[in-house]
């Protein structure tokens, strides 16, 4: 058994050495913002309140900590050091010199190590589901609130039934096996990663309909861009090899866009209702523009302040539900260092050892917070205007 | 430093209510301390009336709110003192400041919706006060309530005490409103544009129950409005404010008359009074724009739009409030009053136009029928479905270069028609053709290039016109693309620059987003977009309502002039038949989807009139004090286009439906009486009750005249007689800044050279319906011409030759 510890105070200061590169990104990235927040539009007016700071420099920590994971992290999350199994805070590694700042969990791996390794599943997935849960429900909102009528009686129904159903009973069904065997979860995904290709392409269409060459470029960049990153999340077929997605990370991705496209519908559909009724939509009208025009360049422009706020709340909780179904054991390897799993993995033996379950608990409370001030000042900053 | 305004010689003996000294209020934000009134003194005797006016942003409704001391967290009173009653409120406890809220000041704001509870019944909102203030019983806080209810003329008091706010029409709330002020017997009542969000006919009942307030029930009134004519009706004393500051104060008749500051006369000016005339006389807009309140200039605010302006006098040093000589109580901020020849017109504006010569007919419109079907839910089905029918039978023609305005009050169809005429919504029946083309059931996306960038439209709100998300100039540059104008991206981009040229706007706006352009600013792009196609037909939805007077001036004269230089058709929807007046060739009233008048403007603004028309023009405030006018009230509120009342649609407020025998009005829909050379009105009126009509508006004739002698110089019906549009009585010619010493002159010279008169203009006359008692005949102007008797005649005669017939302008 490893007998040499060091203090707190030592394993303070040695935590916040080990975040060098964090500090130094963070120093230059906000530098820079507080100086020119004058031309840097909504994101600038975020620094004039303290909220804004708070929210940002959060945000900011774990973008950088998760992008910065191998510089930070002394050890491979998955890494057992046997002798380190259970042990405490500031337990120096024999033979090493290097220390487990906050111990080591029940399978002898760095605590501390995982917690910045977690930091970089979440950071992609929650981001990206939450990216792919607003494109799917603008696509459908905009719809549903320009039309109305039998189109939004349709999709409302519909995103009521989702809303409806329990969501962790909902995630147990896509991840079961018997579920995943019958290719469900892939099909939907199929369907979801190809609403961005649609998206973009409806995007650039209506706007230069009247000038080819430019829009051939566009749609020849679209085609080929989006089509290679569907085959390769879709069909795991990437010509080139280089993109790919776990089939468990799939499962995880879609079951949280399906839970959150509904909670988008129905505010880009609200949006939407109340934008339709503006001049400036009449005059679209007026001069010949498409419905789609309409949706994607007069309507969805305006809108886009509540959904920026939305859009940093739904990632907080996107980045909860991961934790949530990582805490099920759902989805994710049950190796995984996610923030969800660590806490699952740290709560069965809270009685005896609490220290491998509060990293996690704290990283996770820090960003959801971060994203929920970074939403607060947002939309303080957009309602001033 | 500053005179106040008092005049005890008036009211010997009384204590003004409220007196304002030199009041300062900022407003304290993150980019530092913004002055929002400055310098600001009044007083109010006991009785009276102040109106403030001013264009938005001048601080008027800031006074107000300081009064109150309700200037939310950032606004502070940073000098100054308001006196209530002889008390310094700046000495008041929270505590008596409450006692005073509400009890002795009563504040009425512009949404009536917000001022009452929505979950309340009006009785119990309305009882609530008595019982707060008066600490009497139930019962006796009934009765108050009961009778105020009364006090206030609504029908079915008792009714009214049951229903909740959201039962009663706008109209309605907005006397529950006052009935609720007046029920603590308030000394002073602040109204805050008052009647702004109401319809014009609604307007004119809620003016004519505050003019009575302060005989009734003694109470003082600030009135803060935008609009001239409103004040003129209402009060008994004006301030004018301008960026932060009072310019001018004085009784209605010097400010009027006698205005003795350049923005006071610039308002005047650009406000299309009678006698405005788009040809001979058109309208003279204030040159550039407020001041922004951190960028106001040293010395006079007005300074840099000043024709008068002075380069070391007038921004030599703040200029205090100075006492205009002869004119009691009546000051003005600007030190070169003595010296400004105020009947000169500024250089440019004696422009004047070819009257146009209407061409080809291009838009007929024939028996256009649009009904909607209201149905319940779409999917579970539901509620049965009802037929709202917004558009009946219209049927009329434009023709080309013509200005024909469609006239008519909230929920009249006029918004429909143009959906129609736009491809927004297909017709039930009937035919539109534009050019040869029918167009009545084609939306727009199934309409050629060329038809849409036909009809184009100029839009209502100018904060919402343009897409606050692009840029000026690739909102433009879109549209040109949407109407195949220009091969290239270059094309598009010259043809822009040429459109903001168009529309004289500085090029580098181009770059610029919508939020950084003021209100005229973006109503000018609106304008460039819809001429953008060479229009054939441009659909103006109250294009200047929502502008401030000085700007509204401005887009007019835009509007008109580039529609001259195109041979546009312009369909100018309005409820305002002042600018209606000055701007339309022809005129068609609508009301409840029927057209129920048509003809040229000077056949609708002389009678005979149509019932409806005849109200609405009465209806309109006109800030001319020589203007006489009949006063009728309308009863009620226009009825609901889902529910029609049957034969006339105008029967359930009519005041002539009893001069019609069978009851027919209420049976029968009246034919389309042909009135002669194109004037047509759905009536049932026969010739000699229309005969029998009397003008709305005349001129009050002026100085010292006996009515006998009164005299207007065209026929009541008169068509190219020469002076204003179908007015009786002629408009006094006088010169564009109204001198009235100069005016008085003049008026005395034509009353000699006048032929007998067909009737007098001031007499009343045993009109049918005088005796209805839902008319009220009141004459505005009554005891004000002795006003332009007191003016020394030695000023008015050295400027007889620029005031006579305004010879040198026409040259």
């Amino acid at each position: 058994m490893p007998t040499e510890t060091i203090g707190a105070l030592a394993i303070i200061i040695g935590v916040i050495g080990r975040f060098w590169p964090v500090w130094i990104a963070l120093a230059i990235v906000l530098t820079l913002s507080f100086t020119f927040r004058g031309r840097l539009g909504l994101y600038g007016q975020l620094f004039e309140s303290g909220v804004g700071v708070a929210g940002v420099t959060i945000c900011f920590f774990w973008l950088f900590t998760a992008m910065f994971a191998h510089v930070i992290a002394p050890f491979d999350p998955l890494t057992q050091v046997a002798v380190m199994k259970d042990a405490m805070p500031g337990t120096v590694v024999p033979d090493q010199g290097l220390v487990y700042y906050f111990g080591g969990d029940k399978l002898a791996r760095d605590v501390f190590s995982r917690m910045i390794f977690g930091s970089r599943i979440v950071l992609i997935i929650a981001p990206a589901a939450t990216a792919f849960a607003l494109m799917v429900g603008t696509t459908l909102g905009l719809p549903a609130g320009y039309y109305g009528g039998k189109i939004d009686a349709l999709l409302s129904f519909l995103a009521n039934l989702v809303l409806a159903f329990p969501v962790i009973l909902l995630f147990y069904l896509l991840v079961t096996p018997g579920i995943v065997e019958t290719g469900l979860p892939h099909w939907i995904a199929r369907v979801f990663f190809i609403v961005p290709i649609i998206f973009f392409g409806t995007l650039f269409f209506t706007r230069y309909k009247n000038r080819p060459q430019l829009l051939a470029v566009q749609m020849a960049l679209i085609v080929i861009l989006g089509g290679w990153v569907y085959l390769g999340l879709a069909f795991d077929a990437d010509p080139l090899g280089i993109i790919s997605i776990d089939p468990n990370q799939l499962n995880i991705f879609v079951a949280v866009v399906f839970a959150s496209s509904p909670g988008v519908f129905r505010i880009v559909r609200g949006l939407t209702m109340d934008i339709k009724t503006r001049d400036y939509v009449a005059a679209a009208q007026t001069r010949g523009e498409s419905p789609w025009y309409i949706m994607l360049w007069e309507i969805l422009p305006n809108a886009r302040g509540p959904l920026i706020v939305d859009a940093c709340l739904r990632i907080g909780y996107t980045t909860i539900l991961l934790g949530t179904l990582g805490y099920f054991g759902l989805g994710l390897a049950p190796e995984s260092p996610d923030w969800g799993t660590a806490i699952k993995d740290a709560s069965r033996l809270l009685r005896s050892f609490i220290h491998p379950a509060l990293p996690p608990v704290v990283a996770l409370m820090t960003f959801v917070l971060g994203l929920n001030l970074l939403a607060d000042a947002l939309r303080e900053q957009s309602l001033k205007d | 430093m500053n005179e106040r305004v008092t005049d005890p010689s008036q009211n010997p003996g009384t204590a003004p209510i409220l007196e304002i000294e030199n009041l300062s209020i900022s407003f304290f934000t993150r980019k530092g301390e913004i002055p929002a009134v400055m310098d600001f003194s009044c007083t109010v005797m006991p009785g009276e009336a102040m109106g403030i006016v001013g264009e938005s942003g001048c601080g008027k409704s800031t006074v107000s709110l300081g009064v109150m001391r309700d200037l939310s967290n950032i606004g502070r009173i940073v000098g100054g003192r308001i006196k209530f009653q002889g008390r310094d409120m700046g000495d008041m406890s929270d505590e008596e400041l409450r006692q005073i809220r509400g009890n002795k000041i009563a504040m009425i704001y512009q949404e009536p919706m917000a001022s009452l509870n929505p979950a309340m019944k009006v009785g119990q909102q309305l009882m609530e006060v008595p019982l707060i203030h008066d600490k009497v019983s139930k019962d006796e806080a009934y009765k108050r309530a009961l009778e105020m209810v009364r006090a206030v003329r609504l029908p079915d008091p008792e009714r009214m005490m049951r229903s909740f706010p959201h039962q009663l029409s706008g109209g309605q709330q907005q006397r529950i409103v006052i009935a609720m002020a007046l029920l603590s017997k308030p000394a002073l009542l602040l109204l805050d544009e008052p009647t702004t969000a109401l319809d014009v006919t609604v307007e004119a009942g809620i003016v004519e129950l505050v003019k009575g307030l302060g005989k009734q029930f003694g109470t003082s009134m600030l009135f803060v409005s935008h609009n001239l004519g409103l004040i003129l009706e209402t009060c008994d004393k004006i301030t004018v404010m301008y960026s932060g500051e009072a310019v001018e104060t004085g009784r209605i008749e010097d400010v009027f008359d006698r205005m003795r500051h350049p923005y006071t006369q610039g308002l005047f000016r650009s406000i299309p009074l009678p006698g405005a005339d788009k040809n001979e006389r058109p309208l003279v807009a204030i040159p550039g724009q407020l001041p922004l309140p951190h960028e106001r200039p040293k010395g006079c605010n007005f300074g840099p739009r000043c024709h008068h302006f002075v380069e070391g006098v007038c921004n030599a040093a703040e200029i205090p409030m100075i006492e205009v000589e002869g004119h009691e109580g009546h000051f003005s901020r600007c030190v070169r009053f003595n010296e400004i020849d105020w009947a000169a017109l500024p250089k440019g504006a004696e422009k004047k136009h070819e009257p146009v010569k209407p061409g080809a007919p291009v838009l007929k419109i024939d028996n256009l029928k649009k009904y909607y079907t209201v149905s319940g839910n779409e999917i579970f089905g539901g509620a049965e479905a009802r037929v709202v029918k917004a558009n009946e039978s219209i049927s009329f023609e434009a023709r080309e270069s013509e200005t024909v305005a469609i006239v008519g009050e909230s929920g009249c169809g006029k918004s429909t028609l143009a959906k129609v005429l736009l491809g927004l919504e297909t017709a039930s029946s009937g035919d539109v053709v534009l050019g040869n083309t029918p167009i009545q059931s084609t939306a727009i996306e199934k309409r050629e290039v060329d038809t849409i960038s036909s009809i184009q439209m100029v839009f209502q709100n100018p904060f919402d016109t343009l897409n606050p998300s692009h840029s000026i100039g690739s909102q433009i540059i879109r549209t040109l693309e949407k109407f195949g104008i220009g091969k290239t991206v270059a094309d598009r981009e010259k043809r822009m620059f040429e459109l903001l040229d168009l529309v004289k706007l500085p090029r580098a706006f181009a770059v610029r987003k919508p939020r950084q352009l003021s209100g005229g600013q973006k109503q000018r792009i609106g304008v460039a977009r819809a001429f953008a196609g060479a229009a054939k037909v441009v659909v103006a939805d109250e294009p200047v309502s929502a502008l401030d007077v000085s700007v509204q001036a401005a887009v007019t004269e835009l509007l008109m002039e580039i529609q001259r230089k195109n041979k546009t058709t312009m369909l100018f929807i309005s409820h305002d038949l002042s600018v209606v007046r000055y701007i339309a060739d022809r005129v068609v009233v609508m009301y409840l989807g029927h057209i129920v008048e048509q003809g040229s403007t000077d056949q609708i603004f002389a009678p005979p009139y149509h019932p409806y028309t005849e109200a609405l023009l009465s209806a309109i405030p006109i800030a001319d004090t020589s203007v006489v006018k009949k006063h009728i009230v309308l009863e009620g509120d226009i009825p609901s286009a889902m529910n029609p009342p049957p034969g006339c649609p105008f029967q359930t407020r009519c005041r002539y439906k009893r001069l019609v025998p069978d009851n027919l009005c209420e049976t029968k829909l009246p034919p389309l009486k042909d009135l002669g050379a194109g004037h047509r009105s759905l009536c049932w009126l026969d010739d000699a009750q229309l005969a029998a009509m009397e003008p709305v508006i005349s001129f009050d004739r002026g100085v010292n005249v006996p009515v006998s002698d009164v005299v207007p110089t065209d026929e009541p019906h008169g068509e190219g007689a020469g002076t204003g549009p179908g007015f009786a009585g002629a408009p006094p010619q006088r010169p564009h800044g109204k001198t009235s010493d100069a005016d008085a002159e003049s008026e005395m010279e034509r009353i000699e050279r006048a032929p007998p008169p067909p009737h007098g203009s001031r007499e009343i006359t045993g009109n049918p319906g005088d005796s209805s008692p839902d008319k009220l005949q009141t004459e505005v102007g009554d005891g004000r011409q002795a006003v332009s008797g007191e003016v020394t005649p030695g000023l008015g005669k050295t400027r007889q030759s620029e005031v006579d017939g305004n010879e040198p302008n026409r040259s």
